[in-house]
């Protein structure tokens, strides 16, 4: 039997939350921007080692720079989050301490998945410059453009849930 | 006489004729100056010229240009389809719309006309439930024509929007992304409207009526093709309200399979 699990993704504004279900969903990328409004749903199945089939519904919030006004009810019943943010936009991660600790208080049994993202746009440096802020909460560096860890970083976290 | 006055007389024998062709020259000079400065008398000259070229010009447009023209707008058209659409959907909006008033005075006329002509014990009891219900009676037979029948039917938990149970006559959408969909809807009116206990309790979808029927800790989602009117809700809010109760589905809201067989044997005769 297929288990349903609801994923959502939050973040700031234009840090890719909908290109990166995209290549997950379709395995599809595009430059063109366009901006989410109010929420879109996808969904994939996807069969974890263990063998069980876990449909993912994914909810893709619309960008808030405050993690705070995203509408509580779209998190209601949430079974894992996604954090993703813009690795070449600082102002997309220098709120990162505050926003994790509002979804620890609020959600505190709920996995979180902290992702940086557009990796392609960096290089080590650059990584390595910001560390401090990086490492004690990032779980991934993605990049929906070439769809690196994209698949690893949604099948972990189903495996995580069940 | 001298050298000088010589010289002036054989000049002026050598050159007289120079001089007339050069004075008339200068005469025709004028003319021309007066034709060219002079907007009137340029016009006088011209304007003939240009009509010859101007008609000549009008008369090959269709061939020179003409195809050039179809199909740089065939392509604009083709690029800018939403803007096409765009522009025309009012227009036709309201030609529909107009069409349709039209067509639905002409079925209420013919329908008003067979109840006045006929009388029957049909007619008697329809005459007697339109007092009742206090629905036209027109209305009444209109919905006899078209009785309102159950499309699908969805179980969705409150809050996480995860499907918990569906049945469907005729697979329509994804019901997962369906269920999601409806309580992101039903979520963010609520939130809208800031009132507590206050639920979204009917989305109107093209052809079909999706009725959402509220249960504490989750939501079933009706969706209904035909003629959905009141005496139609009552009744289906009733059927809802029996069968979450005699299958005792809060029990069974863990077990998809189960619930789901639970609604088939239920409406599956769309019996309401």
């Amino acid at each position: 039997m297929t288990v349903s699990k609801k994923i959502v993704l939050i973040g700031h504004f234009g840090v890719g939350k909908t290109s990166l279900i995209r290549r997950f969903v379709e395995n599809t990328f595009s430059e063109d921007y366009k901006v989410t409004i109010g929420v879109h749903i996808s969904k994939k199945t996807i069969t974890i080692p263990e063998g069980e089939q876990i449909s993912l519904i994914i909810w893709d919030l619309e960008g808030q720079d405050d993690i705070k006004k995203t509408r509580p009810s779209y998190l209601l019943g949430t079974n894992g989050f996604i954090y993703v943010f813009d690795l070449s936009r600082p102002v997309t991660f220098q709120d990162l301490n505050s926003e994790l600790s509002f979804l620890k208080e609020n959600y505190p049994k709920i996995p979180v998945k902290v992702v940086g993202n557009k990796m392609d746009l960096v290089n080590k440096i650059y990584l390595k410059e910001h560390q401090t802020i990086f490492e004690p909460h990032v779980d991934y560096f993605v990049s929906a453009k070439t769809g690196s860890k994209v698949e690893k970083l949604f099948s972990k976290l189903a495996e995580d849930l069940i | 006489m001298n050298q000088d006055e010589k010289l002036n007389i054989i000049k002026d024998i050598l050159l007289t004729d120079e001089r007339e062709f050069v004075s008339a020259i200068e005469k025709k000079i004028k003319i021309l100056e007066n034709t060219v400065n002079k907007k009137e008398n340029l016009s006088v000259k011209v304007d003939p010229i240009i009509e010859t070229k101007l008609n000549e010009f009008v008369k090959e447009i269709p061939e020179t240009l003409g195809p050039t023209i179809t199909e740089a707008l065939k392509t604009e058209i083709k690029n800018s389809q939403d803007a096409v659409v765009e522009a025309l959907y009012p227009i036709l909006g309201k030609m529909i719309k107009r069409y349709v008033q039209h067509e639905m005075k002409l079925l209420s006329e013919r329908i008003n006309n067979q109840v006045n002509k006929t009388f029957s014990f049909k007619r008697f009891f329809r005459r007697a439930k339109s007092k009742a219900s206090g629905i036209n009676e027109s209305e009444l037979i209109l919905q006899e024509q078209t009785n309102a029948k159950i499309e699908q039917i969805i179980i969705i938990e409150k809050g996480s929007g995860l499907l918990l149970a569906e049945y469907s006559k005729n697979k329509m959408a994804d019901e997962d992304m369906v269920a999601g969909m409806l309580t992101a809807i039903k979520s963010f009116v609520e939130d809208a409207f800031k009132k507590e206990s206050q639920n979204l309790q009917y989305i109107e979808y093209d052809l079909y009526h999706i009725h959402i029927q509220n249960f504490s800790s989750f939501y079933i989602a009706v969706v209904v093709s035909g003629a959905y009117n009141v005496i139609f809700k009552d009744q289906l809010e009733d059927k809802l309200f029996e069968f979450a109760d005699k299958e005792k589905i809060v029990k069974h809201l863990k077990n998809k399979s189960l619930l789901s067989k639970k609604i088939e044997d239920f409406f599956k005769n769309d019996s309401i």
